[in-house]
């Protein structure tokens, strides 16, 4: 049973393909470094942290909205044929989606400048994401073909998916400006390593009625799917140097790009707290190994068509190898490898929460008479609020809506359960703990947890784990 | 309420939040799955596409004084192709045959290989008009002729042969002899 789960997370995770993650629980989890990452302007109190390479924050998920692994898979006796046919080609639309993501954290840290009080963050973190839409009519093609679709237009812009792998180094100043407001920004540097998009894809295939022979099939595309960095790394795997190519194109050797995070938090009142946050406002400019695969034109044809008459005096032509020709004239297939620019997916945080209960490390129920540091956040025992989570992707923004509880258990530990609705589930039920063992910081998170009693038959998954060295400089 | 007493409510309540989430991560499990049902997936679509269009004139009939008024030889690449040769399952091909002349008419097609070797023969025979449109479909495959005929055919050829006179004409506009065809084949992808 314990292999069938971690196949089956194996293959939600891998197999399906991705994008920016929606990290309800971290969000203005302010106990965790790695919040900053999701709002830079994030009340923070911490003098510095370190986190652990490689350990200090991985995070992943995987969605499919449409269609699970269990819906194809399941050990239940049916035709897979049947299923696919049913469930896949008959149930799913071009809206639907198959998104994956993976962040590892190379390193991360901070520290809080004794002079201006500003908070410096500081790091670096490789990031996959790969999105496909359900090709709708590109697998109705494959699997039932165009017989007898007679005026049926198969949509080519069905065929929308973007996926990069980037490393991202960012460095992030946080400031509270006043007892209201906590503003925050990061800048940040792209090194792409791999990148393929095929987003802005017309045009459709068709059979009518045609005016000389039974069948006029007419083809008009205006297609284009482009990528980068996977010739260089195809080459570099045959010569057995992968590895070093994957490390400098991480380092500044493939693509560049550059990018900004905004973020804010601010006191409404004591108690109640709006945050916001925009990341990945940022671009990579794709220049090196580039290969753009272009398919463009319109061309109608009625199977090689001979009027006699008309033709009478160059009948010995080959017509098959000029219908082949004039096909291609008219809808070239070129590859060329000009440079490009893609934009990041950017995304969109924001939250209200209310604070309640006693404040940490009083027995009372108000602040007073307590003596907190100057850039010490006001922490209660209880948070409630909720939360927006917006992305940007191909066929336009993807909102999530999060209403959130947290509890704080002293210093030791906080909890915080979340409740999600978005494309991919109804009953998202997150669950994140930070443990503070000294200066050692531990976090372990999880979003739709109810699926995790038959992981095979869940729409989305998702984790985020971390661990960190925190100090306060005895300012607690 | 006391400070120890909160402190053993805290402890108990961590704990049972700690089980909670081990209780959880031990549910974490999955139906059984079946992942060799890949195998067994067949990827089999039917394609359909015209293949060729042959009109002859009248006029152009009257001048030839045989009976052969026309043969002619086409390159026919399509079938051979890989793509095709190696994934077809079966097939079927529409003839339909209008003939609005005045004369009897018999149009053969002939299925050729790379050494012009006659692999299958197609004949249509048709009265003057006025007639009804002919429509043949040919079947290939487990219930017709071989697909062997069409992975090897390399070029088709067309006779056609009247069996009227070379004078008389159609009261119908543009009286002409014209075939069309098309083809529905299934191709194994997967």
């Amino acid at each position: 049973m314990r292999i069938r789960f971690y196949v089956s997370l194996f293959i939600v995770l891998i197999a399906a393909l991705l994008s920016g993650q929606n990290k309800q629980v971290l969000y203005d989890f302010t106990e965790i470094p790695q919040s900053l990452l999701l709002n830079p302007g994030a009340e923070t109190d911490f003098q510095w942290f370190a986190g652990f390479p490689f350990l200090s924050g991985v995070s992943g998920f995987a969605g499919t909205n449409g269609i699970t692994v269990n819906d194809i898979f399941a050990d239940d006796g049916l035709d897979i044929n049947d299923k696919v046919r049913d469930r896949m080609i008959a149930g799913l639309t071009s809206k639907d989606q198959f998104s994956q993501g993976l962040q590892i954290d190379l390193f991360n840290g901070g520290y809080r400048s004794a002079y201006s009080g500003l908070f410096y963050s500081f790091g670096a973190y490789l990031e996959m994401d790969n999105i496909l839409y359900w090709p709708q009519d590109y697998a109705f093609l494959a699997f039932e073909g165009n017989a007898d679709q007679l005026n049926r237009r198969f949509d080519l812009g069905d065929l929308k998916t973007r996926g990069s792998v980037v490393a991202v180094y960012h460095f992030g100043i946080n400031k509270k400006i006043n007892r209201k407001l906590t503003a925050g920004i990061r800048g940040k540097a792209y090194s792409g390593i791999t990148d393929y998009n095929a987003t802005n894809n017309n045009g459709y295939l068709v059979n009518t009625q045609g005016q000389n022979n039974s069948i006029a099939t007419t083809l008009s595309a205006d297609m284009q799917l482009r990528s980068s960095g996977f010739g260089a790394l195809n080459s570099a795997e045959n010569q057995g140097t992968l590895p070093s190519a994957f490390v400098k194109r991480a380092l500044f050797g493939g693509d560049l790009g550059l990018g900004i995070d905004l973020g804010f938090t601010y006191r409404l009142n004591e108690r109640t707290a709006v945050t916001g946050s925009v990341l990945d406002l940022g671009f990579i400019y794709h220049s090196g190994n580039v290969y753009k695969y272009n398919l463009n034109g319109n061309a109608t044809v009625e199977g090689i068509e001979v009027n006699v008459l008309r033709e009478l005096a160059n009948l010995n032509r080959d017509f098959w190898q000029e219908l082949v020709d004039e096909v291609e004239e008219l809808v070239p297939f070129e590859t060329t490898n000009s440079a490009y620019v893609t934009f990041r997916p950017t995304q969109l945080n924001a939250s209200i929460r209310h604070d309640f209960g006693r404040l940490i490390g009083s027995d009372k129920d108000c602040d007073c008479n307590i003596v907190r540091a100057q850039y010490n956040s006001t922490k209660y025992r209880n948070e409630v609020g909720a939360q927006l989570f917006a992305i940007n992707r191909p066929r336009g923004p993807q909102v999530a809506l999060t209403g959130f509880y947290l509890r704080r258990f002293g210093r030791f530990m906080a909890v915080k359960g979340t409740y999600t609705v978005d494309k991919f589930s109804r009953t998202n039920i997150g669950l994140g703990i930070n443990f503070q063992a000294g200066p050692v910081n531990f976090y372990a998170m999880g979003a739709n947890l109810l699926s995790y009693q038959n992981i095979a038959a869940s729409n989305y998954a998702s984790f985020q784990l971390g661990l960190n060295i925190i100090s306060w400089a005895g300012k607690r | 309420m006391g400070f120890d007493t909160r402190e053993a409510n805290m402890n108990r309540l961590q704990n049972h939040l700690l089980l909670t989430i081990v209780m959880l991560l031990l549910w974490s499990c999955s139906e059984k799955q079946d992942f060799s049902q890949y195998d067994d997936l067949s990827v089999t679509p039917t394609l359909e596409a015209s293949i060729f269009f042959v009109k002859v004139q009248e006029s152009l009939i009257n001048r030839v004084v045989d009976i052969s008024f026309f043969t002619q030889d086409f390159n026919f690449d399509a079938f051979e192709e890989a793509f095709f040769s190696e994934r077809v399952l079966e097939g079927v091909i529409t003839y339909e045959l209008e003939n609005t002349t005045d004369k009897p008419i018999e149009i053969e097609i002939e299925f050729l290989d790379a050494d012009d070797s006659l692999l299958d023969v197609e004949l249509f025979a048709m009265p003057a008009a006025p007639t009804a449109t002919l429509i043949r479909e040919v079947a290939y495959g487990t219930t017709g002729k071989s697909l062997d005929i069409l992975r090897n055919t390399t070029k088709i050829r067309l006779n056609a042969s009247n069996f009227g006179d070379n004078i008389s004409t159609s009261g119908i506009p543009n009286a002409s002899i014209v075939l069309q065809s098309s083809a529905q084949f299934m191709l194994r992808l997967k």
